[in-house]
């Protein structure tokens, strides 16, 4: 999957689980950004980022997601890890 | 040893001195000898059991990191909290174990009396154990390096300023402070010195002012009339806020005079307009802590029930909260509380989100004012059970308030309390509205500033208690 196919999609995702039709995302986007971004819809956000792309992530890589720009690269390397 | 006695007027000024005159490769020796010293003065015995701990983490995270399968890592982890956390345990639960055990038995008609132990808690024992899980946790996640020296290791998990009752530190922003010890700056002695200040005055002035009447209230629950019991249980919140806030900015402020930045732990939390908020503002470290290590995990494995699974982690996250409190059953409940509340807005924050957008709701004033004051209710009601020794006493209240009124008895300790009160709700008012407005401390005029310092100053010597005993999370 290329990466604007994949901000696209993320994009629709953030602006559903954040109730925020307005929303654009930015490689530093963090928490302090996006309005209602905390630890109880962040799992509501990641369950539907695992349910639009159909994969799962591991525990682990929760930690490594400090801003969007991480969780576009992590997404990139699942379909990467995919196809090859 | 405590930041309220009279011997760390004298321990403070020398360990920043010679912080600054000894040369660089010293510095980490220097602060784990000060700090084994600050905490042996208080219990000489249990420093042993820090300094066990120490070499425990210290032992686990190398083996984590040299251990090539990821079979063996887990395994190590998993030991590695079980041998942490065990003195923990121990200490805090033994005598609830042991009273369960002897009840049931005596209910199977078995009466065989256990040895009753009566232990003096290990101070600091929960922070200190925090930190080590936290780092070990860290380390097989691989979010920070195994720290080869112990002596670092050591200092982490003894720093002097942070032992007693946090904040809770992560070893990610702490352990590479240790590794360049530099000189204080003028900065850091200013702004260090300028917490300490106000930290000082939220204990000594608030905290126990305010810690005068709650403490006369509550102990006196059948004699109190319900309008006595209402004012102590809104002013339990604020010296909760106080005392514990206050230790934290005297904590951050230590660390900073000697150059080393430590998370803060609070801020402004009775601004929040929501529960989820004020958890993000008050005790932030643990919360952070609760977060990372209890509840991701769990909301992470429960995923697939969606909101089921982050309301289980959220009841299952606070209820933890509440038994490390306490291992009574009113902060056994405490911890539900917290965990229905948050999860009622976990389940209507959709919903909430959409009406708030709808009329904006976000910018009015009025909304703003109505919701902080609707947190702050329910924050103290649930407050209520941490205070009371039983489920009863906490029921007592409640029913007392609801039904039963009266005149506010002890006017004259309110009345200060109250002045006093005045001044942190002010600043935090300011802080959070108008950042920029009616700077004291900041004022870029000296006179400003120093006036500002003496009024404090004045303050504490004035109107402090002096005499009022430890900080409320000593015990914990």
């Amino acid at each position: 999957m290329q990466k604007n196919e994949i901000i696209q999609k993320l994009t629709l995702i953030f602006r559903d689980t954040f109730c925020d039709p307005t929303l654009d995302l930015r490689d530093d986007m963090t928490t302090n950004d996006v309005e209602n971004w905390d630890s109880l819809t962040h799992m509501q956000l990641i369950t539907n980022v695992e349910n639009q792309f159909g994969f799962r992530f591991k525990l682990k890589d929760l930690n490594k997601m400090k801003q969007v720009g991480d969780m576009i690269t992590l997404i990139e390397s699942k379909f990467d890890s995919l196809t090859i | 040893m405590t930041f309220s006695s009279f011997n760390f007027l004298l321990f403070f000024p020398i360990v920043v001195i010679l912080f600054n005159v000894i040369p660089q490769r010293g510095r980490v020796w220097f602060l784990l000898i000060a700090s084994y010293f600050f905490y042996i003065n208080l219990m000489p015995v249990f420093a042993m059991l820090l300094a066990l701990v120490t070499v425990s983490t210290y032992l686990f995270t190398r083996g984590i990191a040299n251990s090539k399968s990821s079979v063996g890592k887990h395994r190590l982890l998993v030991l590695g909290i079980i041998v942490i956390i065990s003195p923990l345990i121990f200490f805090k639960y033994f005598s609830v174990v042991n009273h369960v055990i002897t009840a049931l038995l005596f209910r199977c008609g078995i009466h065989v009396p256990l040895p009753t132990i009566s232990f003096l808690q290990p101070v600091g024992i929960s922070f200190y154990t925090f930190m080590a899980i936290g780092y070990l946790i860290d380390v097989y996640n691989e979010e920070v390096g195994f720290e080869s020296s112990i002596v670092t290791v050591g200092l982490f998990l003894a720093f002097f300023p942070i032992l007693l009752s946090g904040p809770i530190e992560r070893a990610g922003n702490i352990l590479p402070q240790f590794k360049k010890l530099k000189r204080s700056t003028d900065y850091d002695l200013v702004t260090g010195m300028k917490m300490m200040l106000w930290g000082y005055f939220l204990k000594l002035c608030i905290a126990d002012r305010l810690g005068l009447y709650v403490d006369l209230t509550f102990n006196n629950i059948q004699t109190s009339s319900g309008t006595t019991l209402l004012a102590a249980s809104v002013l339990f919140p604020f010296q909760l806020y106080a005392d514990l806030g206050g230790y934290s900015l005297i904590a951050i402020g230590v660390a900073r005079s000697l150059g080393i930045i430590v998370i803060p732990n609070f801020k402004r939390p009775f601004f929040a307009v929501s529960m989820s908020e004020l958890w993000r503002r008050w005790h932030m470290s643990l919360i952070q802590w609760l977060t990372n290590y209890i509840y991701t995990p769990l909301s992470f494995r429960l995923r697939r029930w969606k909101m089921g699974g982050i309301v289980t982690a959220l009841m299952l996250t606070f209820i933890i909260s509440g038994i490390w409190h306490s291992a009574e059953l009113t902060f056994f409940v405490w911890g539900l509380i917290q965990g229905v509340f948050l999860s009622i807005e976990a389940v209507t924050q959709k919903k909430r989100t959409k009406f708030k957008q709808k009329f904006n709701l976000n910018k009015k004033p009025w909304f703003i004012l109505i919701s902080c004051v609707w947190v702050f209710v329910l924050f103290s009601f649930s407050q209520i059970f941490a205070r009371c020794g039983s489920i009863g006493d906490a029921f007592n209240v409640l029913g007392k308030i609801l039904n039963e009124h009266g005149e506010i008895k002890g006017i004259s300790l309110l009345i200060p309390a109250l002045f006093l009160l005045s001044h942190l709700l002010i600043k935090d008012f300011m802080d959070e509205y108008f950042p920029k407005k009616l700077l004291l401390f900041e004022n870029k005029n000296v006179i400003v500033r120093h006036l500002s310092y003496a009024f404090i100053l004045i303050l504490i010597l004035t109107m402090g208690v002096f005499d009022s005993g430890q900080f409320i999370y000593f015990q914990y």
